[in-house]
């Protein structure tokens, strides 16, 4: 649906997306994720045709952004970082005027212009000036502009910014929902989001894909082990031992102590063992109670750090 | 096109500026008239008309600097520029909205007239051509300040940099009476032309063989128009400078002559004007 080949934008001596090539399928929803400036925005904008790349190509559906701008921009609803409203128009006028230039007309224009406010809830308020609005209600506006003319690709740049907890998981179901028959591609630095709603990640370090897979897999494929924390109610010296004398266990190392009488350990061991009955049955061998035993899969959280500074070292 | 020409409309008039332009231009038309016409007895009309142009002044930079400037800092432009839209269609969109403003405003002074054409009889073939020539006129000065609004970002350096423009092809057929003539300066004034359109040329493209060459070419063309005839350069400078001398060729419509070549001026001048504003554009998408 989307191929990225190569794609390279500089602004004077500085490289804002640095040769970059990546390809969405149809009705796949695909997260952006890096740390702010990390080109996430600019490959947005040009996958939309807002800015041009300085090197490379987009195709969207086969067809080159740069050769045929508006048949492409007709396949695209972008939602960009800061929503392109005009203050002294009402939700209604808004929505109005983006049907018009987007080129939805006559009967289809209303119904298309209730359905989006139905689906994004600013029904309510539909007849007020968008100046006036809260940034939550500002944010949705502009969701609803990018789903003015049923574009078969969503681009959203921080579709959640500025909600409350509750109207973000509002607007992430309704992205799930929409992915069933949209191509959506959403950027974030928020990483719960994007491994709640994204079939795949593609981490955005300084320009770079820096990683690039399912948010499972790229958990996975990190994590060179699995660890276990423990607690255990024993002395220190004597249950770090009795570990480590355990068939598999790559290491073990005592975390203190958190609670009387006890101590925390993380084990690791060679991902194709599963430790925890050993683990069980030596600890209970040497009557060392298992009071907790938790596996510590990193968390997308983790993998984004690492991944964003490994590149900083080898620079 | 007629979606931003709507919203462009909608907007004038959702705030201020579009009551601001009118009243302004309404207040000193009904005062030239007044003074002139009624008080003076006059049934010349054109004279009302051609002593208003000052208000060109003020009134362009009010109708023309949020066009463009506005949209640049809200960020609306992305809007506009990832819809199906092409830039000709935003450009031309925008600048059709200042021009229906201005029409729409030029035709409520049309009373005037018409109520002189109850005491007497008018050159109304006159009269037209003095507002033919009066909107034109306009419309090639909103051009100049739509092209403005596409460099800016800020509405204020948008309208002052508009009056300023103004002010200076207002004045430029004083500033040319000052002006050398003689064949040095002439040739000394080609030199910085072909120069500046170079350094232009470098800033755009930043090609220093482009514009190098490009000078090159200009000296050469200089050195060649002085073998071929040397007295081209005398008052060269005044001649370059009268293309861009708007108001001299207004005289014709004062005086009631419709002629071509100031209307065809007119039109080439705003196309020009919007040409660049769409190029402005398309570059800001590249840099």
């Amino acid at each position: 649906m989307i191929q990225v080949e190569n794609l390279t934008k500089r602004y004077g001596q500085h490289v804002a997306v640095d040769n970059i090539s990546f390809t969405v399928n149809p009705g796949e929803i695909l997260g952006f994720l890096g740390p702010n400036g990390a080109g996430k925005t600019t490959t947005m904008n040009i996958l939309t045709g807002y800015i041009s790349a300085t090197e490379g190509r987009a195709l969207v559906n086969g067809v080159d952004i740069l050769e045929e701008p508006e048949e492409v921009k007709k396949m695209i609803g972008y939602l960009p970082e800061f929503p392109p409203l005009y203050g002294e128009m009402t939700v209604m006028e808004y929505l109005d005027f983006v049907s018009d230039i987007k080129q939805v007309s006559g009967q289809e224009k209303k119904q298309s212009m209730e359905k989006i406010m139905d689906l994004v809830k600013i029904g309510d308020v539909r007849g007020r000036l968008i100046k006036n609005l809260s940034k939550g209600y500002k944010q949705r506006v502009g969701l609803a502009q990018a789903m003015i003319g049923n574009p078969k690709i969503l681009i959203l740049d921080e579709p959640t910014v500025g909600l409350d907890p509750k109207q973000i998981i509002e607007i992430r179901n309704l992205i799930s929902s929409l992915g069933k028959d949209h191509t959506i591609i959403l950027s974030s630095h928020i990483l719960p989001e994007v491994s709640a709603v994204c079939e795949r990640v593609i981490i955005i370090n300084k320009g770079r894909i820096v990683a690039s897979d399912t948010p499972e897999n790229l958990s996975k494929g990190l994590d060179d082990g699995t660890r276990l924390i423990v607690r255990v109610a024993g002395p220190e010296k004597q249950v770090v031992k009795v570990i480590n004398e355990i068939h598999g266990v790559k290491f073990a190392e005592s975390q203190g102590s958190k609670e009387k009488d006890t101590v925390d350990v993380v084990v690791e061991s060679d991902p194709d063992i599963d430790i925890r009955k050993p683990l069980f049955f030596a600890l209970s061998r040497a009557s060392y109670p298992i009071l907790m035993m938790k596996s510590l899969g990193l968390t997308l959280e983790d993998i984004f750090l690492q991944v964003t500074t490994q590149e900083k070292e080898v620079r | 096109m007629v979606a931003v020409i709507k919203k462009e409309l909608r907007s004038y008039f959702t705030s201020m500026t579009g009551y601001i332009f009118v009243a302004s231009f309404l207040f000193f038309t009904g005062l030239f008239f007044t003074l002139n016409n009624m008080l003076g007895a006059s049934p010349d009309f054109n004279s009302v008309l051609a002593s208003i142009l000052f208000i060109f002044l003020l009134a362009v930079p009010i109708l023309t600097m949020r066009l463009m400037a506005e949209e640049t800092k809200q960020k609306t432009d992305q809007l506009l520029l990832t819809s199906p839209l092409t830039l000709t269609s935003i450009v031309l969109g925008k600048y059709l909205a200042a021009v229906i403003v201005f029409f729409g405003t030029l035709a409520f002074t049309f009373i005037y007239p018409l109520i002189m054409s109850t005491m007497g009889e008018l050159a109304w073939s006159e009269i037209i051509g003095g507002y033919i020539g009066f909107f034109l006129f306009g419309s090639a000065l909103i051009a100049v300040g739509l092209f403005i609004s596409t460099v800016t970002e800020n509405q204020v350096v948008a309208a002052v940099a508009t009056f300023t423009t103004l002010l200076i092809l207002w004045l430029i057929d004083a500033i040319i009476q000052g002006l050398p003539t003689d064949k040095t300066a002439g040739i000394i004034f080609a030199l910085l032309l072909a120069a500046g359109i170079a350094a232009i040329t470098y800033f755009a493209t930043r090609n220093i063989y482009v514009a190098a060459g490009i000078f090159g070419v200009g000296v050469i063309a200089i050195i060649v128009g002085y073998i071929v005839n040397p007295e081209i350069y005398t008052g060269f400078i005044a001649r370059v400078l009268e293309w861009f001398s708007l108001y001299s060729r207004y005289e014709d419509f004062q005086l009631g002559i419709l002629s071509l070549s100031p209307i065809v001026y007119y039109i080439t001048f705003s196309s020009a004007f919007i040409f660049l504003s769409i190029r402005m554009l398309e570059k800001k998408r590249w840099s």
